[in-house]
């Protein structure tokens, strides 16, 4: 809005598959990019809808796409038209990009700004011009045959709508990539709060990125708390804990400049308020102010009483709630920063500590912050927490070595198939060779939720396993990839389908195999899973939002969608319930109670689930005695009185 | 991914089709045949072509029928170095099989004792 004020002709593109673009900008938008009014330039706005392009960029390309697979392919064209119908779990990062450089060209335009989704899929995204590379990659070898054997039987070779196709998709990966590596012409704004898992995820993620060769332009810590109108012993302790993580930051991410922008009193909404917002964003940015004194009250902020808390001390109130015995699966979710990952850990833990099994608390979000949370190093096998009960494990599932697992097999598999087909004669089938090779090197879309949809199974379907998990405490990527994850079931095993009949068609030639028993357990697994994951004995979805407005909007679509798939919800935590302190803390916990009770009324129509209310608190609670004690402080929102 | 390799080995495996049938046809055993025929009636219950029912019927037709092979290979334990015995056993079998050959399922295993 402020470059757009500035004279420009800006758009505007939220690339989250849950938007909050409109929210924030207080209108409807869509996949077109609509006007905006602003006092000078333009501003246009949209939020993608990724499956919509996905079905444009194919329909325009579906033949030749078609073309290309009957002759790099065995399949006839009934298998081909079946797996080209089918949708691809990995969407909204595949076409994305593509998407976004379609619309900056489709206008006259000066800038595109482009609001991300959170960081694990936002870096999936950007690896995406590699992705399209492999893509025409694959096609190219398929096509090569075809340009093979048309040379050899009709001499010169006349390139088709088949090799445009390829072509096109080459150039748009590398201009894209061009774009995102040009420093001039592209720069990256990280946002983050001034809390400590935030500030561990932002260092992992700009590593990522320099990996990239994509530059980093600034750093934008938001919501810092400004100094408190009167003695408050929460604003105080908040910012003593925030100037550490500035420090840090500044320290950790070193030369970059960095911007810090004071938490307001309300979100900004709407034209008329991120205009009054704009001006802490524009202007150069500064290094961070020091940091209050420490001085005397250096003691931790007794937000949370922080009397100790002896094992023998009876369960939380919220347990039985979200875990009746029969529970097998807890999924938290909801908005970016909303405490997710701190929640779902704070459960696992007291979970652990009850009456019950083995309890595996896994992190699907690529950026994990599990253990930022708990502060211990964990990996993709399961580990015991130090100071936790034994009966906890945790895992942050890591997708990209499970895909490189999964690629040594086959890339070993097709070796052998080649060179057992090949025999004592010494005619290779090297287009078909080179296709196998280069798709077995494809990163697809989408593999943080196939690999985290087969972790849970992995996890839960352990049989005669005497250390298998007998629940598992999910905690996913912020909201549109938790709902992605969710509807994977379905999507996986329409092609598991569309496999096996492709199998069982040409059974008589290639026989079934390994290949086709693979198939049939996972796609026995796949419907056992749907039936988990719908069964509200067994699974349940917690939603943790703010409350704040919009957390509060992202979190009643959150609800809306999980009701249409069917996903049962147990219940909803709303986090940093700010505690009675200053005046300002006064006016925030008023505020608040707002949020909290037109969530309630959209939450508890329904009876016997819980809306559990958690304080806040300076700092964060992390690790495993801070998170026991946090826990012990979440109370029941109750209507009728103050929440 | 996954997806287009297994269909893409479906192909790359066709183009050397009779190289294919040789060699599966070299080492099949009937025992087999008949856990593709177990396996291609699970194929078919996953995708809903065949009911829980009839996959249970088929199921316990063929298990019977892969128990008696195996007792038979067992109860004769042939002595070492004698290879020729491979090669009757795979005879018998394939007579017992004509005589159920009346079975849908079993067209494919058909096509095999053909070409043998």
């Amino acid at each position: 809005m402020a470059l757009a004020e500035s004279g420009r002709r800006v758009l505007v593109v939220s690339t989250d598959p849950a938007h909050s673009l409109g929210d924030a900008l207080g209108c409807r938008l869509g996949p077109r990019p609509r006007p905006v009014p602003v006092r000078r330039g333009t501003l246009r706005a949209v939020e993608l809808d990724a499956d919509a392009a996905l079905a444009r960029w194919l329909g325009q390309r579906r033949d030749a796409l078609a073309t290309i697979a009957l002759r790099g392919t065995y399949l006839d064209r009934e298998d081909v038209e079946r797996f080209l119908s089918l949708s691809l779990p990995g969407t909204d990062e595949l076409i994305g990009l593509l998407e976004l450089a379609r619309l900056a060209r489709a206008s006259p335009l000066d800038e595109v700004v482009v609001d991300t989704a959170p960081t694990g899929h936002t870096l999936r995204l950007l690896q995406m011009p590699e992705t399209l590379r492999q893509i025409a990659s694959v096609l190219d070898d398929m096509q090569a045959k075809h340009r093979f054997l048309s040379r050899s039987l009709g001499g010169r070779y006349r390139a088709d709508s088949a090799d445009a196709l390829i072509a096109e998709i080459e150039q748009e990966s590398s201009e894209i990539l061009a774009l995102l590596r040009d420093a001039e012409r592209t720069t990256f704004s990280w946002v983050m709060l001034p809390e400590a898992l935030s500030l561990e995820e932002s260092r992992d993620a700009l590593a990522g990125l320099q990996r990239s060769g994509i530059g980093v332009g600034e750093i934008v810590v938001n919501r810092v708390t400004p100094a408190p109108p009167g003695p408050c012993a929460l604003c105080e302790g908040r910012r003593r804990s925030e100037a550490r993580i500035l420090a840090e930051t500044a320290r950790a991410l070193g030369p970059l400049p960095m911007r810090v922008v004071a938490a307001r009193d309300e979100e900004p909404e709407g034209v008329g308020s991120l205009r009054t917002f704009a001006r802490a964003l524009v202007g150069p940015p500064g290094r961070p102010r020091p940091a209050p004194s420490a001085g005397s009250a250096r003691k931790r902020v007794p937000a949370v009483a922080t009397r100790r808390s002896p094992r023998a001390l009876a369960e939380p109130w919220w347990l039985s709630d979200l875990m009746p015995p029969s529970r097998r699966l807890l999924v938290f979710g909801g908005k970016g920063g909303v405490g997710k990952t701190t929640a779902a850990v704070t459960a696992a833990l007291a979970l652990a500590e009850g009456s019950g099994g083995r309890v595996l608390v896994l992190s699907a979000d690529p950026a994990h912050s599990l253990g930022d949370a708990l502060s211990v190093r964990l990996g993709d096998d399961e580990r015991a927490v130090p100071g936790a009960s034994a009966r906890l494990r945790a895992r942050e599932l890591d997708a990209d070595r499970a895909l490189a697992a999964a690629r040594a097999r086959y890339r070993g598999a097709v070796d052998q198939l080649f060179d057992a087909l090949r025999g004592s004669s010494n005619l290779d089938p090297a287009f078909d060779r080179a296709v196998m090779q280069d798709l077995i090197a494809l990163a697809p879309p989408g593999i943080d939720e196939l690999f985290a949809l087969a972790a849970v199974t992995e996890a839960l379907t352990q049989q005669g396993n005497s250390r298998a998990p007998s629940t598992v405490v999910l905690d996913t990527a912020p909201t549109g990839h938790a709902l992605r994850l969710l509807a994977l079931p379905d999507a996986a095993r329409e092609w598991i389908q569309a496999l096996l009949s492709v199998l069982l068609k040409y059974r008589q030639v290639v026989g079934l195999g390994q290949l086709a028993q693979e198939l049939v357990d996972m796609s026995k697994q796949l419907r056992a899973l749907e039936e988990l994951l719908r069964d509200p004995a067994r699974t349940a979805f917690v939603a943790v939002a703010r409350p704040a407005d919009l957390p509060r909007r992202e979190t009643a679509r959150l609800l809306d969608e999980l009701d249409a798939m069917g996903i049962p919800v147990a219940g909803l935590l709303v986090n940093a319930i700010t505690p009675p302190g200053c005046a300002r803390c006064r006016r925030a916990a008023a505020r608040e109670e707002k949020h909290v009770r037109a969530l309630a009324r959209r939450f508890l129509t329904r009876a016997g689930r819980p809306m559990i209310l958690a304080p806040m608190t300076a700092p964060e609670p992390r690790g495993v005695r801070a998170l026991r004690d946090w826990g012990r402080t979440w109370r029941r929102f109750d209507p009728a009185g103050r929440p | 991914m996954v997806i287009l390799i297994d269909s893409l080995i479906v192909g790359g495996v066709r183009f050397v089709l009779d190289k294919v049938v040789q060699a599966v046809d070299k080492e099949l055993s009937d025992d087999t045949v008949l856990r593709e025929e177990l396996l291609a009636a699970q194929m078919r219950r996953e995708l809903g072509e065949i009911t829980e029912g009839e996959f249970a019927r088929t199921e316990a037709d063929l298990l019977a029928r892969i128990r008696d092979i195996r007792e038979r290979n067992r109860a004769p334990a042939p002595p070492p170095g004698e290879m020729r015995i491979a090669g009757v056993e795979a005879t018998f079998t394939g007579e017992e099989h004509e005589e159920s050959a009346g079975e849908a399922h079993e067209s494919e295993g058909a096509d095999h004792r053909r070409r043998r």
